[in-house]
């Protein structure tokens, strides 16, 4: 007995980037992908980590001391580095808190189906991470893994229904019948969006505004490639932290190899899910159909080619970075999750129904909050980073847009830091409450479908 | 030679994951060896689409490409998978 709980302790304290391929190829032979394809899953997630350790690694030799000394020359103190919502995926399953968090997703998506508060079939196993990250940075907040765990739980449940309620949304808009997108991300922003969209609705004057960005991704669309971006932040970096010029060169190019590396990484974390991925979703699309009118639910990623949401994307990269430096107070550098702004638009472009002015002050607002919750986030983040065993220079934090600036995520966070046990109350009486709501609701849509 | 250009939010999780069913089910019906696929975001899809057979996408694509776009996102949700294969199979030629 002491033999096994030695070897697990041990195996833990490698890190994620040993105990994760373990746990996915576990789970691969309990859902009959085979032993073969199981321990390649594995061994391919924990090679995925080691890339994206790798390149965000890089980021940390080269760009935090670049921008530690830019913020010495100026006066700003942008000393928490976005290292983007692949880093935040990879830290957040390999928390403890993530590597429950298939299976615990999974039977909070069967148990919602069978008590008919949910009209979703969530297929898209890859974004449960969203969930771990907040149940993460709860069991921070409250030293517990266990209310972690439920503090993932009832994000899911939230966003379940959230995801339910904009599908009709998402079928007009984005032409996808029969499909939801309970994103972790996205769907957090669909009632801000319809609050502030509402707000604008009753200034007067300002109401009327409208212009069409749909046509700017077509012509400027090639200064949005991560490539590009990366270098010009690289260039503008080094000049700003007054690098000698060899310095600034070097920088450049190495931060356009991360912005485009990164995303190369995440593609074989990824991979290594798919078997796992597809297990899961075939099994629950099996059994759990049939149940009145349901849903698919996918990543939002699908939503995300829409023109307005790529131009007004676009747009807001270069104000990010101006807003990075003017906010006050402001510690977040966004640098590699400014690819994941169009995620952020892909249920507020149809809430603004192709109202270019909204979705532009629409974004500019919740960036500005997402750059404050960013900072406000950043040392627990970089808390679970060091328990994933994520490499990054010491003496600077981390944080993403992706779920580092997530309204949700942090409201539930914050609760459970003010008081754990009264935290977690309120998290699961607003969860339940949306989830008996939308019982209600889908036994009308049923009643009246026959 | 057929030239795919694979196109998701990210150019990561969506196309990888349908690339791997694109390529099995294009293996099984013989192609093997006869195409080439790309991954790109959306946002790159329209400069990435020259000199390339078809763009597959699991995002709703609107701007200009040069080639003709399929839109695979069926194969997310295991709907219509047959129809959208088939649609793939269609620009492979006799010479191929």
């Amino acid at each position: 007995m002491q033999f096994i709980l030695d070897f697990f302790s041990t195996l833990n304290s490698l890190g994620a980037v040993v105990v994760m391929p373990f746990i996915i190829a576990i789970m691969g032979i309990i859902m009959g992908t085979g032993v073969g394809k199981a321990i390649r899953a594995g061994l391919t997630v924990g090679v995925g980590f080691i890339g994206l350790n790798l390149v965000t690694g890089l980021m940390g030799t080269y760009l935090a001391p670049a921008v530690v000394q830019m913020c010495e020359r100026f006066g700003f103190s942008l000393n928490v580095i976005d290292v983007g919502w692949p880093a935040a995926a990879a830290i957040a399953f390999g928390t403890q808190v993530g590597s429950y968090i298939i299976p615990v997703c999974l039977l909070v998506n069967i148990v919602m189906i069978l008590t008919g508060t949910t009209q979703t079939i969530d297929v898209d196993i890859w974004d449960y991470w969203h969930f771990a990250f907040t149940g993460s940075l709860v069991a921070i907040a409250t030293d517990s893994i266990a209310f972690g765990l439920l503090a993932a739980i009832f994000n899911m449940m939230i966003i379940m229904v959230l995801g339910d309620l904009t599908a009709k949304d998402v079928e007009d808009s984005l032409g996808l019948p029969g499909v939801s997108l309970p994103h972790g991300f996205s769907t957090a922003y669909a009632p801000i969006a319809m609050l502030l969209n509402w707000i604008l609705d009753k200034i007067p004057g300002v109401n009327k505004i409208s212009f069409d960005l749909q046509s700017l991704q077509d012509k400027i669309g090639v200064f949005g490639e991560p490539i590009l971006v990366g270098t010009v932040i690289g260039l503008l970096i080094g000049i700003a932290g007054g690098l000698k010029y060899n310095e600034v060169l070097t920088l450049a190019i190495n931060m356009g190899a991360c912005l485009v590396l990164i995303p190369k990484m995440a593609a074989l974390l990824m991979e290594g899910l798919i078997p796992i991925s597809d297990a899961a979703s075939g099994f629950i699309e099996k059994h759990f159909s049939g149940h009145g009118q349901m849903y698919i639910g996918l990543d939002s990623a699908v939503g995300v080619g829409h023109p307005l949401t790529l131009s007004v994307a676009l747009l807001l990269v270069p104000i990010s970075v101006v807003l990075a430096v003017a906010l006050p107070g402001n510690q977040f550098m966004p640098f590699a999750d400014l690819a994941v702004i169009p995620w952020m638009f892909v249920l507020i472009t149809p809430v603004v129904k192709g109202n270019g002015f909204r979705a532009l002050v629409i974004g500019v607002a919740v960036l500005i909050a997402a750059f404050y919750i960013g900072t406000d986030l950043a040392p627990s983040i970089t808390i679970a980073a060091e328990q994933a065993k994520f490499d990054f220079t010491a003496g600077t934090q981390i944080s993403s847009i992706c779920d580092g600036g997530n309204p949700l995520t942090w409201a539930i966070y914050r609760l459970n830091k003010i008081s754990p046990i009264v935290g977690i109350a309120v998290v699961g009486a607003i969860a339940v409450a949306l989830a008996i709501f939308n019982r209600i609701r889908i036994k009308k849509v049923n009643a009246a479908a026959e | 030679m057929r030239k795919f250009v694979l196109c998701c939010g990210s150019g990561i999780v969506t196309s990888t994951h349908i690339r791997k069913k694109i390529e099995e089910e294009l293996d099984k019906r013989g192609y093997k060896g006869k195409y080439a696929i790309t991954q790109c975001r959306a946002s790159e899809a329209a400069t990435m689409s020259d000199g390339h057979d078809a763009v597959i996408s699991t995002t709703v694509l609107k701007t200009n490409c040069a080639c003709p776009i399929i839109v695979a996102t069926g194969l997310l949700m295991n709907r219509g998978t047959q129809e959208i294969y088939d649609q793939i199979c269609s620009f492979f030629t006799d010479e191929d």
